[in-house]
């Protein structure tokens, strides 16, 4: 492209063309920036502490995140199983009679939202009380049997979410026969704001990390570029625009995000196989079938999809403030 | 060519650099800038390469006025001026064919493409046979050679050189005024700033003198001093 000399093929005569045709121009692009991207990556092998520690530095920063978020996704799945178990127990008066108690048994198992009723007898509810409370032979010393009976009510797959539950409840409180009914539900909406909390926490340290990345990437490409000054110059002074000088350096970042990223992968599954083994002896301890699900294909992609995106975002910082202040001056 | 209309540069801080300095370099023509050091050659160089703009008044090249140039446009200005520098400005971990293959591979060629033209470049400089080699590895002359061979890659209709023969002996001073001869003689226009006024005298080039920053000589160097 000639600014001053707009027909200089022209003007001198029989030379042979100096400028590219432009379809030609625009076909060089991509290739341009492949062999920008590989000079790059040629630049970081010839360089290597300095970019594993940006690179270590990248990875590990991506890696807590990643791993909170392990946690937080199955700590939400153990949240689910449980409260899929939650049940309402209807305890009844003890002056109702076995006929109006069955007939009332009947009507709430016939309910769309109610997946099965069990009665337990103020008798069966006494010897599950006395086998499982620990109190045993003290119960004895009871004249009579203070229980009442108990209908357990497991509501259908559809009604099992708190809000869905409680509503359940209170309908079925109306029932004549009903003294009280309760559903245990505060525990599980403690879970999940305790769940929530640490999804907030997570999202507030993941910000925290990845600026501090950016930041570091940028210092990094700053340094990169300053000590490329003699060389900036010149391309400078030969008319190479400020795109093309930094180019290169953009590509390093990219390359910084990922390796970083794998880095990422790396560090965070080895961490859950770490800390895998541990959950799995808590579980058993609680008769569950529970295993630590690590980050599935896709998630992996997006952790490295913005360790990606910040090792750009933090060259293109550095591109942007330091080469256009070299300039050349002899 | 190089038109110059009353310009005048100081530097912040009160250095007047040049002032009201006003000619005109024919296309074409080769010319020599002299004076002695801090006359206000390297700032005149600066701002026809646009590393500097003028304080006051007017620099024209090819008509087009460089002071609507805007700073993204600059580098398109460069291209078409070929640089020579005192201190050969070349790159010292690349080899010589890369270094003067720099302006084509900034133009957009491929280095297929560019290869011929810098193979044409590097032989006119007489180093057709080192373009394997880094600068580190040749002369004085010969980096200065690479950095003529740059400077006329990508065939500019201009060409500037600060203090060219600055480092050199009398005899590779001569071979290099020679070339830029060469050059001049197919139809670009040569602007050379030293103060080897010996070697001046023994061509018979147009010379622009510079004294404290005013032209006091515009002509035919007579006396050497």
């Amino acid at each position: 492209m000639s600014l001053l000399f707009r027909n200089r093929v022209v003007e001198k005569g029989a030379q042979q063309q100096t400028s590219l045709p432009f379809w030609r121009r625009i076909l060089m692009i991509p290739v341009h920036h492949l062999q920008q991207a590989v000079s790059s990556l040629g630049e970081l092998w010839r360089n290597p502490i300095a970019s594993l520690m940006t690179v270590a530095v990248l990875g590990l920063s991506l890696t807590l995140p990643s791993a909170l978020y392990v946690m937080v996704k199955n700590t939400s799945q153990i949240a689910g199983q449980w409260q899929q178990a939650s049940e309402i127990s209807l305890f009844l008066r003890t002056d109702a009679s076995q006929q109006s108690v069955a007939t009332l048994k009947q009507q709430i198992s016939i309910r769309n939202d109610v997946e099965s009723v069990q009665w337990v007898t103020k008798q069966e509810g006494f010897e599950q009380f006395k086998a499982t409370s620990g109190f045993g032979e003290t119960l004895d010393y009871f004249d009579s049997n203070p229980l009442p009976d108990v209908l357990v009510v497991t509501p259908a797959q559809q009604a099992r979410t708190p809000a869905r539950a409680q509503a359940l409840l209170e309908e079925l409180q109306q029932a004549r026969e009903v003294q009280m009914g309760k559903l245990d539900v505060d525990w599980l909406s403690r879970l999940q704001a305790i769940v929530d909390l640490i999804q907030d926490v997570l999202a507030a340290l993941a910000l925290l990390l990845c600026i501090s990345v950016i930041l570091i990437v940028s210092n990094t490409i700053r340094l990169n570029i300053l000590s490329k000054r003699d060389e900036i110059v010149i391309m400078k002074l030969v008319g190479a625009t400020d795109a093309f000088i930094q180019r290169p350096f953009l590509y390093t970042g990219v390359w910084y995000g990922v390796a970083g990223g794998v880095i990422a992968w790396l560090a965070t599954q080895l961490l859950i196989w770490w800390i895998g083994s541990a959950v799995t002896n808590v579980t058993e301890l609680y008769q569950s079938q529970f295993s630590l699900s690590g980050l599935t294909v896709g998630e992996m992609l997006m952790v490295w999809l913005v360790a990606v995106a910040l090792g750009l975002i933090g060259s293109f910082l550095a591109v942007r403030k330091h080469i256009k202040s070299i300039e050349p001056e002899a | 060519m190089i038109r110059f209309e009353q310009v005048s540069k100081t530097y912040p801080g009160g250095h007047q650099a040049l002032s009201h300095v006003d000619f005109h370099v024919e296309p074409g023509e080769m010319a020599f800038l002299t004076g002695h050091s801090g006359a206000g050659k390297s700032t005149l160089l600066k701002l026809i390469s646009v590393m500097e703009r003028p304080t006051a008044g007017r620099v024209r090249i090819n008509g087009h006025d460089l002071n609507t140039i805007k700073p993204k446009q600059v580098p398109f200005v460069r291209r078409d001026i070929g640089m020579i520098f005192q201190d050969h400005r070349l790159l010292m971990d690349k080899s010589v064919f890369d270094n003067v293959a720099l302006p084509l591979i900034i133009e957009g060629y491929s280095v297929q493409e560019a290869r011929k033209r810098v193979l044409a470049a590097l032989d006119k400089v007489g180093l057709a046979d080192k373009y394997r080699h880094f600068p580190m590895m040749l002369s004085g002359g010969e980096q200065q050679r690479v950095g003529i061979a740059r400077a006329i890659v990508t065939k500019p209709p201009l060409l500037l050189a600060d203090e060219p023969t600055g480092n050199l002996d009398p005899k590779l001073s001569m071979d290099i005024i020679r070339l830029f001869e060469e050059f001049n003689q197919v139809g670009v226009s040569v602007l050379i700033a030293t103060h080897d006024l010996g070697l001046i005298a023994r061509l018979k080039y147009r010379t622009l003198t510079l004294k404290e920053g005013r032209l006091i000589n515009d002509g035919l160097e007579e006396q050497p001093a």
